[in-house]
């Protein structure tokens, strides 16, 4: 369950901002903090140099070009110490390198971008939130609402993920449906699923790389309830690689015009479903495991418009012969049934 | 009007308002003309709406994630203050704000000066009292002492004179604000943090205090803190004012939410604090480069007395006159 900030615009619409979780933090936390122990490490090295090797010296010669070297070290090692934060987290607009590289950004809550007050609040707090370690840090974001340290709750700030609100990424993961390209009447129609169907079956698809096997084979059945019932179409074998594939074939690339890039197919092939554990599924899915085994080739399997339905389903002839094939579901009467009086 | 209509007539608006976002990118709204300008705050409205009605509509999530993501971006594009000139602003803060901004935490302020001077006085008779207890509070002190038979102004003066005054300088300027910002920061501890530090540093001055005259080197010891540590102990009560600020808001949030409370209060002290920044640069340079000179001692006095003097009338008269 991924937590959001709200933004309420002036337009009455709440905007969503997805918050980085604790374990994103800790890493661009340590990404950072050892970036400033290493610098920090080689300032203190040359003021160290500078200081025992001649510092006698500069007394009693009056050296003064390494005196003053040396205090603009000691200022620096400063600067390193409280202003790295402050300074990448204005400068860039909230994001320190090791935020970057996690792909996360420090924005007012509620929406809008930092001001130099609200970094300063946040970084100055950072050295209670690091008493033991971050822990402080840690047990705060743990108890926090919106996934908040002491700094951040003082200064109205909270750390967004960017990996999701980035459309530009979000775009390429979702790939080859998107709002410029075939969600359009057109593409909707050739599946033949309503809106809340079609949404459905294409978020389960973009989604599924990056869901486990088992995920995908608890899902895909409950989602393909509903549209079974409408439709009345018979699904093949109760195996996930069938499920899919029917999905690819009926749904998919007659969505993206009936010419799906190539790459989108192999995507099938890979999953390993064990005899076992298909059966597993079937019988624990008794709903969708289909009636008819044998009903069709998988893959070759339906063309479900809701026009030129199957040949065994759409037709309102004897009542009991689409209803063995039907899925069993109790509850209202699948589409068949009410054509039968 | 279908999902299907929906995104059909939409398309075109999210695309253009993405590749306006686009082009702006971190340069925000200066990245654009001022009719892309306009042409993005008449586009972004319309888009904050389609969230909403993408949600209504119930279309698929992934986009629904996009024009979310899309308002998100407008949004934080077109409702960001404007940016004012630094330089301005910090003339602004130094000449007015900050001495008003100090006078109405007064309280806090003194709170903390009240604190020091409790503590301080009570250290100091204590030592006073039983020379003995200094064994406990300053060791340092007594080592001075102990091990310098007949210790003059000039000899304690000469452990600053064992550091050059440029890096003298800077290392108590950075360690002394350091030192203000763990005073402000331990104040989110309901102020417990803060009166630590408040109480460290009052029976630490005032046990040297105290050891140093009852050794009858009363003079040689304020000859050798004051032309600094005036400055430099107001800087830090201030600083610890601030923390106080900070504790009292998560302490007693009155009739508003705690949270609340709490912000309201950090940017009260978190101000405070940065005017303490130019007060602490002044008592480093003086700690680097008049405590250790061999100006007579009274001199050196006069000298802090002076430089507090003069930060006290800035602090309570600066600003008051009417702004233009």
């Amino acid at each position: 369950m991924q937590d959001f900030d709200l933004i309420e615009t002036p337009e009455n619409v709440e905007l969503r901002q997805p918050l980085a979780g604790i374990g994103t933090r800790f890493l661009a936390g340590l990404i950072d903090n050892l970036l400033i122990g290493s610098v920090m490490l080689v300032v203190a090295a040359l003021a160290g140099l500078a200081s025992y090797g001649t510092i006698t010296d500069i007394v009693e010669t009056g050296d003064w070009a390494d005196a003053w070297l040396l205090a603009v070290l000691l200022v620096i090692l400063f600067l390193v110490y409280w202003g790295y934060f402050v300074f990448f987290e204005l400068y860039t607009n909230g994001q320190s390198p090791g935020k970057k590289h996690m792909k996360i950004r420090v924005v007012k809550e509620g929406g809008g971008a930092i001001t130099f007050i609200d970094v300063i609040i946040r970084n100055l707090l950072r050295c209670v939130d690091a008493i033991g370690g971050y822990f402080v840090a840690g047990a705060c974001m743990f108890i926090s609402r919106k996934v908040q340290r002491l700094g951040d709750l003082a200064a109205g700030t909270v750390i967004v993920s960017e990996s999701t609100t980035d459309y530009a990424a979000t775009s390429a993961i979702a790939g080859r449906i998107t709002w410029d390209q075939p969600i359009t009447p057109e593409a909707m129609e050739a599946t033949g699923l309503t809106p809340q169907e079609y949404g459905a079956v294409m978020s389960y698809w973009w989604r599924r790389p990056e869901l486990t096997v088992e995920a995908r084979r608890r899902v895909l059945p409950k989602l393909l309830r509903p549209i079974v019932r409408r439709v009345g179409v018979t699904l093949p074998g109760g195996s996930l690689e069938s499920l899919e594939s029917f999905v690819f074939t009926t749904y998919i690339r007659p969505a993206a015009g009936g010419q799906a890039p190539e790459e989108v197919r192999p995507e099938v092939a890979p999953i390993d479903v064990h005899p076992a554990a298909a059966a597993d599924s079937a019988s624990a899915n008794p709903t969708l495991a289909d009636a008819a085994p044998a009903e069709a080739a998988p893959a070759e399997a339906a063309p479900v418009d809701p026009a030129p339905a199957e040949p065994d389903l759409a037709e309102p002839g004897p009542a009991d012969a689409p209803a063995a094939d039907a899925p069993k579901e109790p509850g209202p009467e699948p589409g068949p049934a009410e054509n039968t009086p | 009007m279908t999902p299907a209509r929906f995104i059909e007539t939409r398309k075109n608006a999210w695309a253009r308002l993405d590749a306006l976002v686009r082009q702006a990118g971190r340069r925000g709204t200066a990245g654009l003309s001022s009719a892309e300008l306009h042409e993005l705050m008449r586009l972004y409205p319309g888009v904050a709406v389609d969230v909403a009605r993408a949600r209504m509509y119930g279309i698929d999530t992934k986009t629904q994630e996009r024009i979310n993501a899309l308002a998100v971006a407008a949004h934080g594009l077109l409702y960001r203050r404007p940016s004012s000139r630094p330089g301005r602003a910090i003339w602004r803060f130094v000449m007015f704000d900050y001495p008003a901004l100090f006078r109405r935490l007064l309280p806090y302020v003194a709170l903390a000066i009240a604190l020091f001077v409790v503590t301080g006085l009570g250290c100091y008779f204590t030592v006073r009292l039983k020379p003995s207890l200094a064994y406990r509070f300053v060791p340092e002190a007594v080592d001075m002492v102990d091990n310098n038979p007949g210790l003059s102004s000039d000899d304690m003066i000469e452990r600053f004179r064992a550091m050059p005054n440029a890096p003298l300088a800077a290392g108590v300027i950075t360690n002394n604000i350091s030192v203000a910002f763990f005073a402000f920061a331990l104040g989110i501890t309901m102020g417990l943090g803060t009166c630590y530090v408040i109480l460290m540093n009052a029976m630490m001055l005032a046990g040297f205090a105290a050891h140093f005259v009852n050794n009858d080197l009363g003079f040689q010891f304020y000859s050798c803190i004051t032309a600094h540590g005036v400055l430099e102990i107001m800087a830090i009560l201030i600083a610890a004012g601030a923390g106080l600020r900070l504790g009292m808001s998560v302490a007693v949030p009155g009739r508003i939410s705690r949270v609340a409370s709490l912000r309201a209060g950090a940017k009260d002290a978190v101000l405070l604090v940065l005017g303490t920044l130019p007060m602490f640069v002044v008592a480093g340079i003086a700690e680097g480069f008049i405590t250790p000179s061999h100006l007579p001692g009274e001199m050196k006095i006069i000298f802090g007395v002076v430089l507090g003097f003069t930060a006290i009338m800035y602090l309570m008269l600066a600003g008051r006159v009417k702004r233009v």
